[in-house]
């Protein structure tokens, strides 16, 4: 048998966008102290150190940062996802659809929607939610969630992720970093971070 | 002429960004880091990831065992000869079952994601992170893997760990691959032949990179004794210590 | 339907030169003993599969059940005898797509996905019984010869994959020196066909039903069918999807299996029952892998070809799951139904409870939806997720 998986063929129709997307803009510093908005919305954070804010978008309404390379530390805000939409741009909406956020998606549900969005998109097979538990999130009813998975670069990542419903709309913060070394070290700054998140 | 960029780490890769020379860091340092020669500081190396083989016209790498293991050889015993230069030892990590296994691999991994980052965001000047930039004017090279190579397998018995990566692929042009490439981004060049090199010095205390050598245009033909000992040279260029009074990053 | 079996199979036949009235797969050649790579390439081959396995070995991905990989073994073993399965190392990897491979050194990896969707022994022999055909035939360091010649775009594909610049978008393949996934390889349609020949000929010296290896297929296809009915695509082209492309079509593989097989073989059993036991403390685990890819065509269609052996709480389970994430309004009330004969049939299975509760909330009916959580963390008090579960329900005696 040893057919080629089926995202091998998928990988060629990738690489324009990507190539197209990095091309031009450099990634951008977010100073430390200096109140910034973030994924196209109103959803703003003060950074407690340096950051970096990563050129390539993996969605509208969506931004990553880092620190030292998105595969070491990656922090994204979902800045406001509407119902009937997924969290991050498909590669095409026929052939590779993502789960989308709904209109009756509960919030101790959004976890699994991240699960379900990382396991659908990287095809991957090793992902767990290992806690869920109410937080107070942009001054709401929230949740604090964290995960682990191993990706198809086979090196294993642990999550954390703050999300609240406002109007019906998502908003999200999540940071994903190797379990070896890089997550614990800047876990801290993730904290820092996601406690200045407001609006305007 | 395009200098290449060994992008993604130890990942095959085939083709590369056309960048200016001058833009182009090879190695790096970690500030204030320094190794005298004759200090008999024990250096464990991990089963040196050596492939040599050729690159037909398609493009497939085709793995020669004789070659590698021939260029294994000459590659480790070129490690020893020019460690006893510098007056440190190399230690041979030993084989690791089971969880240690698991442990290794995946600190191996680590480290090629951390090589991967440091040249694409730190070295690579069409990409480099704004924090990263200022690093290299202050010559701060700043990246760790973390204390747990404490517990790697050997890691015991010294001070650092050297982690090597080299693949070559001697032969003919990937025309096929140029026509795909073009076809789907236009203005990529592609080198034939590919010559991989990729080696990096860790903290066994700390977990600190306190060097990183990546160099996708390696010369000497590691089929040959001359050739391997020019690779290692051309591996370790600028190890610390090697040349004396010369500052960390360049 | 025997007519048209038997026009492929003379058909095939002519183009393989086997005698058309060697109706059923020849028995395998005997076994000759251990064999060392000779040549250039295949010892080259031979030992970056040996370097790949040791990586393979320390890897995350692998699943590390001695009982599972014990007895996938015994399968192998059975089908292609124990002379022949000692030489082989299995490993079983977490990894939903449906594939096995084996490669020149011996090394076989059997993704979870493959274990998933098969359902008996002679299935499962069948696939093993097929990769070891292409391992004793060495196809590999043939199939290796041949490809120098020829561009194989999709393995490309791959390399240009791990070349993206943002961790976030790539599909990466991380570091060929470090992947577990071992070579892409694509044999020919020759040697697909050669293997599967070996491989019926390995189940009609065996004690399973060689019939089963043309099922294995019917259901891929059906399976592809589904996904891509639901999500509103064309009818799939098969020779336009890589693996089918590489093999021979289906129809005419599946008629030919079905031909081959030894009719003195067609009452032997399946084992389904066997197999059935040996996969199911991972069976919950590998459909929810499935049904949280998101292809809704293909976890249905699965999900429904498992339970033709008969419904249990884990396959309403795991329908309910996918319903109910896929989230649309009828969805949800199919969910909660799904879920409901979960519970009938197992009441201790605490995440049924769980989805019937959230089910039953989003479809207007809270009280019914709240005793549901509240059963559900009566179960598993120690849930990831109680505390969230608890802020949804009043307090007791409370009103709404």
């Amino acid at each position: 048998m040893t057919f080629l998986r089926s995202k091998v063929v998928l990988a060629l129709a990738v690489i324009p966008a990507l190539l197209l997307a990095t091309a031009a803009d450099a990634h951008k510093l977010r100073a430390k102290g200096v109140k910034v908005a973030v994924a196209e919305s109103t959803l703003s954070v003060t950074p407690s150190r340096d950051w970096n804010r990563l050129s390539a978008r993996i969605g509208k309404n969506t931004e990553s940062w880092t620190l030292d390379g998105g595969q070491l530390n990656d922090v994204t805000f979902y800045g406001g996802i509407a119902p009937g939409n997924p969290l991050v741009k498909e590669r095409s909406k026929k052939k590779e659809p993502l789960p989308k956020f709904t209109g009756t998606t509960l919030l101790v549900e959004v976890p699994e929607l991240l699960e379900t969005t990382y396991r659908a998109y990287r095809q991957i097979g090793a992902f767990a939610v290992n806690s869920t538990e109410p937080v107070k999130f942009l001054g709401q009813d929230g949740v604090r969630f964290t995960y682990t998975y191993t990706d198809g670069d086979e090196l294993t990542r642990k999550g954390e992720a703050r999300a609240v419903i406002i109007k019906g709309n998502l908003y999200m913060i999540t940071f994903d970093a190797p379990r070896l070394h890089y997550f614990d070290r800047t876990i801290s700054d993730f904290h820092a971070l996601v406690d200045t998140a407001s609006f305007g | 002429m395009f200098r290449k960029i060994a992008l993604g780490g130890a990942a095959a890769v085939l083709c590369s960004m056309a960048v200016p020379v001058t833009a182009q860091e090879k190695s790096a340092a970690k500030q204030g880091f320094e190794l005298t020669a004759n200090s008999n500081k024990k250096i464990l190396v991990f089963r040196p990831s050596v492939r040599v083989g050729a690159q037909s016209t398609g493009g497939v790498f085709e793995p020669n065992a004789e070659w590698t293991e021939r260029a294994k050889a000459n590659i480790q015993a070129a490690l020893e000869k020019f460690q006893r230069k510098l007056g440190n030892e190399v230690i041979i990590a030993p084989e690791a079952y089971g969880d240690d296994a698991r442990n290794l691999q995946e600190h191996m991994v680590l480290f090629s994601a951390i090589s991967q980052a440091v040249i694409e965001y730190q070295f690579f000047a069409g990409n480099r992170l704004p924090t990263k930039k200022r690093d290299n004017k202050a010559e701060v090279f700043d990246w760790s893997m973390g204390t747990g190579v404490a517990d790697l397998p050997g890691a015991k018995d010294a001070d650092y760990a050297l982690f090597i990566y080299n693949k070559d692929a001697y032969g003919s042009t990937g025309r096929k691959v140029l026509q795909i490439l073009a076809a789907i981004g236009p203005g990529i060049p592609v080198t034939s032949g590919e010559h991989l090199g990729f080696a990096g010095l860790v903290d066994l205390r700390t977990g600190d990179l306190l060097w990183l050598n990546a160099d996708g245009q390696m010369g000497g033909d590691v089929r040959e004794v001359d050739g391997s000992e020019k690779r290692v040279q051309q591996l370790l260029e600028d190890f610390p210590g090697s040349v004396p009074a010369k500052v960390a990053a360049k | 339907m025997k007519r048209y079996g038997a026009a492929i199979v003379s058909a095939w036949a002519a183009t393989m030169a086997i005698p058309a009235a060697a109706q059923i797969a020849p028995l395998p050649p005997p076994y000759v003993g251990a064999y060392q790579p000779q040549g250039v390439d295949e010892i080259g081959i031979w030992r970056e599969d040996d370097e790949a396995e040791r990586k393979l070995a320390a890897s995350t991905l692998v699943i590390q059940d001695e009982k599972l990989t014990f007895y996938v073994r015994r399968v192998l073993c059975d089908t292609v005898g124990t002379d022949r399965c000692k030489s082989v190392r299995i490993y079983i990897l977490r990894e939903p797509t449906f594939n096995a491979t084996m490669v020149a050194n011996g090394t076989m990896r059997v993704y979870s996905g493959l274990l998933l969707r098969l359902r008996n022994e002679a299935e499962l022999g069948a696939i093993l019984g097929h990769e070891f055909g292409h391992y004793e035939q060495r196809h590999s360091v043939n199939d290796f010869k041949a490809r120098r010649a020829a561009t194989d775009i999709l393995m490309w594909g791959a390399l240009l994959a791990s070349m993206a610049p943002s961790y976030d978008v790539r599909r990466s393949y991380g570091n060929l020196e470090l992947s577990i996934y071992g070579g892409f390889f694509r044999y020919n349609r020759d040697q697909e066909r050669e293997a599967d020949l070996l491989g019926i000929g390995y189940l009609n010296k065996s004690a399973l039903r060689p019939h089963a290896a043309s099922d294995v297929w019917r259901n891929v296809m059906g399976e592809i069918e589904a996904s891509a009915r639901v999500k509103g695509l064309k009818k799939p082209n098969f020779n336009a999807i890589a693996f089918t492309a590489s093999h021979p079509p289906e129809a005419e593989r599946a008629a030919m299996m079905a031909a081959l097989a030894d009719p003195a073989g067609r009452s032997r059993e399946d084992g389904a029952d066997r197999y059935r036991e040996a996969m199911a403390a991972w069976l919950p685990i590998f459909l929810e892998d499935q049904v949280k890819l998101n292809d809704f065509g293909a976890s249905e269609y699965l999900i429904q070809s498992l339970a033709e052996s008969g419904w249990t709480a884990t396959l309403w389970f795991a329908r309910g799951e996918l319903y109910r994430l896929r989230g649309h309004p009828r969805d949800l009330v199919n969910a909660a139904e799904f879920y409901q004969s979960a519970v009938q049939l197992d009441p201790a299975l605490a995440n049924a409870h769980r989805g019937l509760g959230l089910s039953l909330l989003k479809t207007a009916r809270p009280s019914e939806g709240q005793a549901s959580l509240r059963k559900y963390l009566e179960l598993k008090p120690e849930a990831s997720d109680a505390g969230m579960i608890r802020l949804m329900l009043p307090k007791e005696g409370a009103p709404n």
